[in-house]
């Protein structure tokens, strides 16, 4: 098992490493001019080209790549051309704010999926699985910005229950950044106050972005517990008469899980990358925002943090979901 | 029953092909969410292929304006009302699925030929070009695809094109892996061994034998993906990149309809609508079709 | 998962249990402004603030936060817009307009408690030309390195290089910081990387945090100024979408929304507790057209485009604004209402069609538009329908505004149409007619290719001018002679569309930088 991990661990190094270099590819191939931009209308092409010497622009591309690399590893990521703000700040800044709504909409979906995904197997080919079916195709079909934008007209104009947007009331004093989740924040702090108020916040956003992975993990928790009620061991004991909700609870739904576990860990980094709508529909401070702006304004050394940051945590919580898929299971363990 | 026997060895072969594509039709009509999904990517291409003729107001799909008409709501001169230019938004929505259907289409297409040859090549080598190829795709796959797509899209400038293209370059590693598997379970099959041992040469071998035959599960994730191209068109035209006026385009209707809600919710609603309709036939239509040709996955 | 026996009644009823719960727990809103004796006043707007250096940043959001937290020269206030005293308690201008000679208010204090000095003016106004960029254009040509001196510690002379009717118009841009803090921080760019994020300022308020993107919250200080509203503080809430800076008015959650659209003042009608304020002001919203290449170089061609425009489509679309009438805004010195210009006449514009190198239309133009601005795509699209009928097509490209800009540096570059929003920056006529229709403007946005000597001699002789009535009749020649050239689509001027809180009190309208919302002044009840 160690021996397993300690080479699943080696092997980041290379996927990490490609992952620079492919960013840092893309990045700089892209057409567009992003000192000029940054410089301003009233420069000079005296000013553009010490602006391009500051940010070490007129290197060849693979010095550039050496530089980079080499400031990565000190935890530097560039300076944002635009802000003119170091990248990682930035990132600082808003980072948290992408992680507690991919968080909270991967809790939601799997405190709804996984047990409708039992429940749809288990009543298997009567009209609850039938529907669920058609409502998890449904629920994948539907475009994320739409449905915030629909659940923003319900149930904040309309109804007036949840706030239109933002993460917390902006006149009122964040409590005390520790992770810099404010829901997580605020239980640390012992403000239940705030911690209410941060989820009402919370809600809507979480509740858009919940509604894909929430179908697929119920259709996957479907499939696998299907599969695992045909096999023999279960078959055994309800042979043996043990209750159904047993069986289901005890031993399907353990080893059901493990499948899903895949799904959930490939969602939570396809999320980290999906929030751009949903944080644009409700003002939601996060990645996705940051990203757009430096795609509009073509500053390249944001992109490529974002990008370097989402793809990171993409690769990390893999590793992590097939760690524990080990656990959970076994037999699927390398020897 | 008569004692109806089919001829063996001549006959057997093309009725075996024609049988499984029977009985196939046959399940997919049995489920009748597949047949409501057939029935809407019809209704969807008959719009994006006659869709600006039949409009009650085609005019309006190429830039008119009606400015003394503006935010109608729904009535029988305008089924969806008039949008903030006084345009025909029943109008706007069937143009844009001609925009739509077109562009999702192409991008399944190109990243599906684009993958299919990488994956080809990667299985076909086999050794080192199949290593590195995966990893590419793998690592590819790490890349958050929207923001890589919006990167790529502003880059290039405004245009369908340009947004197809953008698009396509994180939709490839998906048909790669495919039919990579698909082609080193074939490499070995026999009739490949066949044609080697008589001299074909490997280009030869990998497009006309091997690839073909993969087509099928190829065919299934087209169908499959269809529905999130058309959902990731509309996501870029809803940030703003992608089209120009005065092409409509669901996403970018939705997105200019944002400031006119709750007062103007027509505006806003049927865009909307039509996305979730469009991407979930497909959906539908490609569930269906997996069934069908995939039996494995069923159940 | 299991479902109870009623599942319809019982979910039903726990939603709407949970619904009363979640809503009786969101205290009202306006609570949280006035908790613990704090009065802060917040403002909703789109524009980020990314740089504090008074001589660098531009646009209304750092006008904002400059105009609060550092004090200059002189105020504007009113309508029409007059210069007041400000860190200048009192003025002298010499005869022939070069000398200007201000006495300093010497109760004026740095945050830090150091007293203001001449000094700190002479440094402040150096640095500014120095480094030439933000507001600097206002004062190039008529304040030089040398033409600033400190008489002594409280009394600031300028000897102008040129006479400038507008001098005391554009003081309240050129912002006065504390020469002690900047030098001891100069780095290696003149304080540039210093001053971006730290203030040495002696105005009303301070900053007291920024969160990029997200909100900055400014403090009122015990400082100088005598007087004032009740403010504790003020905080610029980044609210990128109209309709949610609307909404957020309406239920009393920001006191001041500073860019709606005519369709959210239309929908704020009648709302309890929402004062809308539609004032018209100087900012003007036209459409360019390349007078030095390609084919609208033509004159006749953009006769006939002039005359085929659906001005009355482009009223409709835009809301609440007017018609401009020839390149001058409308109301401001100098302006003649009853100027001679092009309005929809299709018979006209099949006339100088007819006339041009291409009599049957036949070709197709581009315009380009700052991608997201809604109302230039919407003027791009009334202008489509319109040359439809000149048989011309149009082609419209969303563009981004860096892109747009470097497209200006050269005739070739610049596309057949180019919209712009000209803002007035001071209430001068000086103000659009040099920024907009003189040659020395050609390669930047404002005027990228316009150029006519016989306006430049007459928008010069307009600046020196001391004399109102002849200034007045400059301005006239000049607006004559611009329409005659047909180098733009006259386009309209859309009022300034603002919502207040009707417990913020204290608020006067200037149509000058109305957005950049001045809070020494305001209080709340």
């Amino acid at each position: 098992m160690w021996s397993y991990l300690v080479r699943r661990l080696l092997l980041l190094v290379p996927v990490l490493l490609g992952l620079t270099v492919l960013v840092f590819a893309i990045a700089r191939l892209l057409p567009g001019d992003p000192v000029a931009l940054a410089a301003g209308p009233n420069a000079s092409p005296a000013e553009i080209a010490a602006y391009g010497r500051e940010f070490g622009l007129d290197r060849p591309l693979w010095e550039q790549y050496g530089r980079y690399l080499w400031g990565l590893l000190q935890g530097d990521l560039g300076v944002s051309i635009y802000t003119r703000r170091p990248v990682i700040e930035d990132l600082r800044a808003y980072l948290p704010a992408t992680l507690e709504l991919v968080l909270a909409a991967m809790t939601l979906a799997v405190l709804v999926g996984v047990p409708m995904g039992l429940w749809a197997a288990v009543q298997r080919d009567r009209w609850p699985d039938y529907l669920s079916r058609v409502l998890a195709l449904g629920a994948i079909s539907m475009p994320r910005f739409f449905l915030g934008l629909l659940l923003q007209l319900g149930l904040a104009m309309a109804l007036g229950w949840l706030p239109l947007g933002g993460r917390f009331p902006i006149t009122e004093e964040l409590p005390l950044r520790i992770t810099g989740l404010l829901t997580v924040d605020a239980l640390l702090a012992g403000n239940l106050n705030a911690f209410w108020v941060a989820c009402q916040h919370l809600l809507m956003p979480a509740l858009a972005m919940s509604l894909s992975p929430l179908a697929t993990i119920m259709r996957m928790m479907r499939g696998s517990t299907l599969e695992v009620l045909q096999q023999d061991y279960v078959l055994t004991e309800r042979a043996l008469g043990l209750p159904q909700r047993l069986i289901i609870t005890k031993y399907v739904a353990r080893n059901a899980f493990s499948a899903t576990l895949t799904v959930i860990g490939l969602y939570f980094g396809w999320l980290l990358g999906g929030t751009v709508l949903v944080e644009t529909v409700f003002d939601w401070p996060g990645l996705g925002l940051y990203a757009t702006k430096a795609v509009v304004t073509q500053d390249f050394m944001p992109i490529i943090g974002v990008t370097l940051v989402i793809g990171t945590l993409f690769v990390l919580v893999n590793l992590l979901v097939d760690l524990l898929y080990g656990l959970l299971n076994p037999k699927v363990r390398p020897a | 029953m008569s004692a109806e026997m089919s001829t063996p060895s001549a006959r057997r072969p093309r009725s075996a092909g024609r049988e499984a594509w029977r009985r196939g039709l046959y399940r997919f009509a049995q489920s009748r969410l597949s047949v409501l999904g057939l029935a809407i990517v019809s209704l969807l291409m008959l719009m994006a292929l006659v869709g600006p003729w039949l409009a009650p107001y085609p005019e309006h799909l190429e830039g008119a304006v009606s400015t003394a008409a503006r935010f109608q709501p729904p009535s029988a001169q305008h089924w969806f009302g008039t949008n903030e230019m006084g345009q025909d938004v029943f109008s706007l929505v069937m143009g844009g699925a001609r925009v739509s259907v077109l562009a999702g289409l192409a991008v399944v297409l190109l990243g599906a030929l684009a993958g299919t040859l990488v994956g080809g090549i990667a299985g076909f080598a086999g050794g080192w070009t199949d290593d590195l190829l995966m990893r590419l795709s793998d690592l590819k796959l790490t890349i958050p695809g929207l923001v890589l797509a919006m990167a790529v899209a502003a880059a290039l400038g405004p245009g369908i094109f340009n947004m197809v293209v953008a698009i396509s370059l994180s939709w490839w590693p998906g048909y790669a892996r495919l039919v990579r598997g698909e082609v080193l379970a074939r490499k070995e099959d026999l009739y490949v061994t066949a044609a080697r041992a008589i001299g074909a040469r490997p280009a030869r071998l990998l497009l006309v034998h091997i690839l073909p035959n993969v087509m099928t599960p190829v065919i299934v994730k087209m169908s499959l993906d269809m529905g999130f191209a058309i959902l990731t068109v509309a996501s870029l035209g809803f940030i703003g990149i992608g089209v120009k006026p005065p092409t409509p385009e669901w996403g970018s209707l939705l997105s200019v309809a944002r400031s006119y809600m709750p007062d103007f919710w027509w505006t806003a609603i049927f865009p909307g609508l039509a996305i979730f309709l469009a991407v979930f036939g497909f959906n539908l239509l490609g569930d269906g079709l997996r069934d069908v040709f995939d039996p494995r996955s069923r159940r | 998962m299991h479902h109870s026996d009623n599942p319809q009644v019982n979910r039903r009823q726990w939603l709407g249990a949970s619904g009363a719960g979640l809503a009786s727990l969101v205290l009202p809103l306006d609570a949280f402004a006035q908790q613990g004796g704090r009065r802060v006043l917040v403002i909703a707007a789109t524009q980020d603030i990314p740089n504090f250096d008074p001589h660098i940043a531009t646009g209304y959001s750092a006008s904002f936060l400059l105009r609060n937290v550092y004090d200059a020269l002189v105020r504007v206030e009113g309508s029409p817009p007059k210069p007041v005293p400000e860190l200048a308690q009192s003025w002298t201008v010499s005869g022939d307009g070069k000398t200007y000679t201000f006495k300093l208010n010497p109760a004026a204090r740095f945050h830090n408690g150091k007293p203001l000095t001449a000094d700190d003016v002479v440094y402040s106004f150096k640095r500014a030309l120095r480094l030439n960029k933000g507001n600097a254009w206002m004062i190039q040509g008529v304040v030089g390195q040398d033409s600033v001196t400190a008489v002594d510690a409280g009394t600031v002379r300028f000897n102008l290089l040129k006479p400038f009717a507008a001098f005391l118009h554009v003081l309240p841009w050129i912002w006065v910081v504390s020469k002690a803090d900047v030098e001891a921080n100069l780095g290696s760019d003149d304080g540039q990387t210093y001053l971006r994020t730290q203030t040495a300022a002696s105005g009303g308020f301070k900053v007291r945090r920024a969160e990029a993107g997200n909100l900055y919250e400014l403090d009122r200080v015990d400082g100088w100024q005598k007087g004032g509203g009740n403010l504790t503080g003020v905080i610029w809430r980044i609210v990128r979408e109209t309709a949610s800076q609307r909404l957020l008015i309406q239920r009393g959650e920001v006191h001041i929304a500073v860019d709606l659209t005519s369709e959210d003042m239309d929908a704020l009608k009648d709302k309890p507790g929402v004062v809308r304020i539609i004032e018209p002001e100087y900012r003007t919203f036209s459409i360019k057209m390349n007078t030095r290449h390609g084919p609208m170089a033509d004159l006749d061609l953009r006769k006939a485009v002039s005359y085929a425009v659906n001005y009355k489509g482009i009223l409709d679309a835009a809301g609440y604004a007017d018609l401009m009438v020839g390149p001058l805004p409308n109301g401001i010195l100098g302006h003649n209402p009853q100027l001679a210009v092009y309005r929809t006449d299709m018979a006209k514009a099949k006339e100088h069609l007819a006339k041009s190198k291409s009599p049957n239309g036949g070709i197709k133009l581009t315009m380009a538009y700052v991608s997201g601005l809604e109302q230039q795509r919407r003027f791009g699209l009334v202008l489509l329908d319109s040359l439809k009928q000149l048989n011309i097509q149009l082609d419209i490209k969303p563009m981004l505004w860096p892109d747009m800009v470097a497209a200006c540096a050269k005739p070739e570059t610049f596309p057949d149409f180019f919209p712009v929003y000209q803002t007035a920056n001071y209430g001068d006529p000086d103000n659009v007619a040099f920024a907009a229709y003189h040659s020395s403007r050609n390669g930047n946005w404002q005027n990228a290719v316009y150029a006519n000597p016989e306006v430049d001699a007459l928008i010069e002789r307009g600046r020196a001018e001391p004399d109102s009535a002849k200034r007045v009749a400059i301005y006239r020649d000049m607006q004559q002679k611009v329409v005659a050239d047909a180098p733009d689509i006259f386009g309209v001027l859309e009022k300034r569309k603002l919502a207040l809180r009707d417990n913020v009190k204290g608020f006067q309208f200037a149509p000058v930088a109305s957005n950049a919302i001045e809070c020494f002044g305001l209080s709340l009840t």
